[in-house]
């Protein structure tokens, strides 16, 4: 076989598993736009924006969206500035305490926590943080921690100390050095921890699901979970209205940051080892 | 190196010991003590809380948070709301009170899971809480629901006979107290549609069909599927999404028509047993033959309205095995108004396995309206219970969801008596089972909906038999279970 | 730093100085400690009792020393779950490993612009919610969905997946969002392997199969392991995918451990065999996680 005969095969491969993957997506963006969607990707017989009017207009979903952010957001910040401290000392300092702690961070990450839920339901009811969104954001940065930890140690490992010992001179704090020098050189490490933590959570519907009651307080997640339980069969339009709207704000996170993504892909792959 | 070692075992095992006081701690907080502590406050509050409650509301208006089972429905729909709404708009009350609707939504087999959830929790527990009435012994069991012995003493109609004594057994624990108020009763049998059966030479033109033995339901699928073929011959509730439906109204119809029983009279669960073989032969015939939808429809959460809106008034349906509620759906303020319904739609009771005696066989349920031992609201809540079971709006209530009433006076209001079908299935009544009245009830209704399921996606029915004996010998204690 | 005058000096210093520096770890440690050890340890705890969600023994809960792990694995439920979770993570970790791999290798070295198509498309499925992917599989596959009218179309006969071929469908659905993270990792790992190696092995004679078995895969060996590690893992806890999916069903067919957790702790309201259950979710990540951390060296 000829070079050009095996790059045209490749081609062929790699388009025809391009298309197998972003088949349903088309079909979900299809079907978003059509008033009679059913579960078959077919070319609407009218376009129509009035699935997306329905739910953008309906304030029962966007208080959905606007939690599902919220729980997120903040969730992925917390993640973030503690792991990004937590970093700090593991990455600089020689602790006597260093590797076991490392350790047992790394065996964290390997625990699914989902085994955990009913006894932090138990826990929630006894202290009272049951049906609060602080419980579940408080919760889930818990449960992200450990692999942010072992990430952020990993990407700040990459960065040289030599550039901070310059600011010590200085006379810079600890924390200023952080904000001003690894902060900055790291962000691409930053954003994957972000990404990851975010998008971890916006998909995830179980633990509000269990951890809240409140029909107002439900996380937009919990609400499709409840829609296409109810309503599958009959609604498919604003079914994938919903979810196209959904997923939006994790592409727009993707696309913004695709760029430190990669970098951070290589930073960790390097950092690893 | 070593010394290292050492430290970080030792941060570690300092953390378990740690951990385990604490978890100690706050465990035990949930168990014995909390449970006595909420128990006494909450009986302190019945006798105390009247005054507390007039006084609130004198500053600001009080909440009653109502919380039932939203399945997809539009609210404007649900018959409960329009009877609450009804009832709230002549309430004395009504300036002081506010009702706040919460419904779960949720499949109906995981309503169950979200209303004990929010029961046993003090921040969230709603006033009011429709309580199927199976779940009740579990719940009380459980502490979960206010004693209404003391309300009910100065209820009239309650004392003087307006409610069925069924009904009231229905809602009494087996302590002997009153935990709820019923507000529906239903029974369950073959709904068909004349048209196709007449067209399959099941029966004649305007004829009435009643099925003798099961093996006569058999046969008229198999007219229906050769005769009819895009039409799907018999419907009953199959899957774990289905919840509570695929126990009642397929399961145990199908087990109570053999002459058996889910329990012996010494409270022993039957795990193996001929009966449990029979039905779950039987369906396995219809599922294997073809006579069944297909399970894409019949085990998601919506299968109960895909067949009662659907299939059935499209005529696409020929018999449903279902609950007499399903009529509410064909009216013209209902879920699926069907002009006409009273002409096509016929409903038959459900044979006993092989036409023994007695000849045929339903079973009833009911729905009770309950308040939580976690209510912060009971006297208030109470009050509007009695006010909206009053019967006009009752009547708003029954006659929405196209259920059997509770109450003797309205069963006799003529709207309601003339309705159609509805005297057929208020006859069912009178030779209806009930389910067992048992805190395990609910966790046994799990294992069948499972075995069910799994006979219905192929599997054996003996391996199915055997895997609900693991099952419900797990939940309830090897001592527990008998095999037959 | 001064050197300690004792060995006993020496240690307090070393862990007041430890202290100091550690305050940075402090909010970590506090957020990990009640919100992930605790749970863990009330798991372990609350598997030895009879608690209920409700029922008598919603009230007054009590120790039940090994009844729930006895039961559990008398159940043969639980080796059905077993057994679930392990063809659906093989499952899953071949299809994410293999087509991953096959498309940051075939990838190399192809139009700029190509890639920059191709790329978004593996990567949309990666990017979905955990409940999106669930809601478009469930369309996709289902009897009168997109692929059944493709395979109409071609004159094939009909398949019905999520009923019919269950694990099959969620392992799919589950490839389809894990893939691009695998692509990723392997892309990167590809970078690093130098073009001349690969050339001067093609300059010996060796064909290309030869070359990615000799030369490529043995330069990725350590991206392979990490990957296939951080995939086990995550793969371990799906529950969502599932649960929206086929919830568990039909029958038991797509109940993997998680799921089975579910069932036992929530539906059937047995919350002390819920959490059995979760100590041996627990304990299979903590296996795999040995493995990990062998694999990883946290001091380098």
């Amino acid at each position: 076989m000829g070079e050009k005969t095996v790059n045209a095969i490749h081609y062929i491969i790699l388009a025809i598993i391009g298309i197998v993957f972003i088949l349903p997506l088309i079909w979900l963006v299809v079907a978003s736009f059509d008033l009679n969607a059913n579960q078959a990707l077919k070319w609407p017989e009218t376009w129509t924006l009035s699935n997306y009017i329905g739910v953008l207009t309906s304030s029962d979903d966007l208080r959905g969206f606007g939690i599902g952010l919220v729980i997120s957001l903040v969730q992925s910040l917390i993640v973030v500035l503690v792991s990004g401290l937590a970093a700090y000392p593991l990455s600089r300092y020689n602790l006597s305490y260093k590797k076991g702690f490392m350790y047992v961070i790394l065996f964290m990450t390997s625990l699914p926590m989902i085994a955990v839920i009913v006894p932090v339901y138990k826990m929630f009811l006894n202290i009272g943080l049951l049906d609060s969104i602080p419980g579940v954001i408080l919760y889930l940065s818990a449960s992200s921690l450990p692999y942010g930890i072992w990430l952020m140690k990993n990407f700040m490992d990459g960065v040289p100390v030599e550039l901070e010992e310059a600011a010590w001179v200085d006379g810079a704090t600890t924390m200023q050095s952080i904000m001003k020098i690894v902060a900055p050189l790291m962000f691409p490490g930053i954003c994957v921890v972000f990404i990851y933590t975010f998008s971890g959570s916006w998909g995830n519907f179980f633990v509000p699901y269990i951890l809240i009651s409140t029909p107002e307080k439900m996380p937009a997640a919990v609400m499709l979970y409840q829609f296409f339980g109810m309503h599958g069969s009959i609604a498919y339009g604003p079914l994938a209205a919903f979810s196209v709207i959904y997923a939006l704000p994790s592409i727009l996170l993707y696309i913004l940051s695709q760029n430190y993504m990669s970098k951070g892909f290589t930073m960790a792959g390097a950092a690893k080892g | 190196m070593k010394r290292k070692q050492i430290l970080s075992i030792l941060m570690a095992s300092a953390m378990l010991v740690g951990m385990t006081a604490c978890g100690g701690g706050s465990s035990d907080g949930g168990s014995s003590e909390g449970g006595d502590a909420s128990a006494e406050s909450g009986e302190a509050s019945t006798e105390e809380s009247g005054g507390e409650d007039a006084d609130a509301s004198s500053g600001e208006k009080s909440k009653i948070t109502i919380c039932w089972r939203d399945d997809g429905t539009d609210i404007e729909l649900n018959a409960n709301y329009q009877q609450m709404q009804a009832a709230y708009e002549t309430w004395d009350k009504k300036d002081q009170v506010e009702l706040e609707f919460a419904p779960i939504t949720a499949q109906e087999g995981d309503y169950f899971t979200k209303v004990a959830l929010q029961l046993a929790d003090p921040g969230t527990c709603p006033d009011l809480v429709c309580e199927d009435t199976f779940q009740m012994p579990n719940d009380i069991a459980a502490g979960y629901l206010t004693n209404l012995d003391d309300y009910v003493a100065d209820y009239e109609d309650w004392n003087n006979g307006m409610y069925y004594d069924s009904m009231v057994t229905m809602v009494t624990g087996p302590d002997g107290s009153v935990y709820g108020i019923p507000y529906c009763t239903d029974t369950r049998g073959l709904f068909y549609n004349r048209d196709i059966l007449a067209q399959a030479g099941v029966i004649a033109e305007g004829e009435d069909w009643q099925p003798t033995s099961w093996q006569d339901i058999l046969d008229a699928c198999a007219a229906v599927k050769e005769n009819c073929p895009d039409v799907v011959p018999f419907w009953c509730n199959s899957g774990v999404a289905t919840g509570e439906a695929t126990s009642m109204q397929t399961y145990e119809m199908l087990l109570y028509g053999t002459g058996e029983r889910l329990i012996t009279d010494d409270g022993k669960w039957i795990v193996k047993s001929q009966g449990i073989q029979d039905s779950l032969q039987f369906l396995s015939d219809i599922y294997t033959n073809g006579y069944g939808p297909s399970l894409s429809l019949v085990l998601n959460g919506q299968a109960g309205n895909t067949s009662a809106r659907e299939y059935l008034p499209e005529g696409k349906l020929a018999i449903s095995l279902d609950g007499s509620w399903i009529l509410g759906n064909y009216s013209e303020t209902g879920a699926a108004p069907w002009d006409g319904y009273e002409d096509v739609l016929g409903l038959a009771a459900m044979p006993t396995s092989e036409g023994q005696d007695p000849g045929t066989i339903t079973l009833a349920g009911g729905w009770a309206y309950s308040i939580p031992e976690n209510s912060d609201n009971k006297d208030l809540t109470y009050d509007f219970i009695q006010h909206m079971m009053q019967p006009e709006y009752y009547k708003t209530y029954i006659m929405q969801a196209g259920n059997i009433a509770v109450r003797t006076d309205t069963a006799e209001d003529e709207d309601y008596a003339s309705r159609p079908l509805m005297d057929v299935a208020t006859q069912f009544l009178e030779t209806a089972e009930f389910r067992p009245q048992n805190d395990q009830y609910s966790t046994v209704s799990t294992s069948i909906q499972q075995m069910v399921e799994s006979v219905v996606s192929g599997a054996s029915p003996e391996d199915a038999m055997n895997q609900y004996a693991t099952s419900v010998a797990r939940s309830v204690g090897e001592d527990n279970v008998v095999e037959q | 730093m001064a050197k300690p005058a004792s060995k006993k000096v020496g240690k307090m210093a070393v862990f007041r100085e430890d202290m100091k520096k550690s305050v940075l770890l402090l909010p970590a440690v506090i957020l990990l400690f009640g919100f992930f050890l605790v749970p863990i340890f009330l798991t372990v705890y609350f598997s030895f009792t009879n608690m209920a969600l409700t029922g008598s023994a919603a009230q007054n809960f009590q120790f039940v020393g090994l009844d729930n792990y006895i039961s559990m694995f008398t159940d043969p439920t639980t080796l059905t779950a077993i057994k679930n979770t392990v063809v659906f993570l093989i499952g899953s970790l071949l299809g994410q490993s293999v087509l991953g791999f096959l498309l940051a290798y075939l990838m190399r070295g192809k139009a700029k612009a190509f890639r920059s198509v191709l790329g978004p498309c593996i990567l949309a499925g990666w990017v979905m919610p955990e409940i999106v992917v669930s809601m478009c599989c469930m369309a996709f596959f289902d009897v009168s969905g997109t692929v059944n009218m493709i395979l109409e179309a071609i004159h094939l006969p009909g398949i019905d997946f999520i009923y019919g071929h269950p694990m099959l469908t969620v392992i799919i659905a589950n490839v389809w969002h894990g893939t691009a993270f695998s692509m990723m990792n392997f892309q990167s790992a590809l970078d690093n392997v130098s073009a001349d190696i690969e050339e001067a092995a093609r300059v010996d004679g060796a064909n290309r199969i030869q070359t990615l078995i000799r030369i490529v895969v043995p330069c990725i060996k350590d991206t392979i392991a990490t990957n296939t590690m951080l995939n086990t893992l995550s793969t371990l806890g799906v529950f969502g995918l599932i649960w929206a999916l086929t919830g568990g069903g039909p029958g038991t067919a797509t109940t993997t451990l998680p799921i089975y957790m579910y069932n036992q702790g929530m539906k059937n309201f047995q919350l002390g065999q819920g959490t059995a259950i979760g100590m041996l979710i627990l304990v299979i990540g903590a296996i795999c996680s040995v493995i990990y951390t062998r694999v990883m060296k946290p001091e380098n």
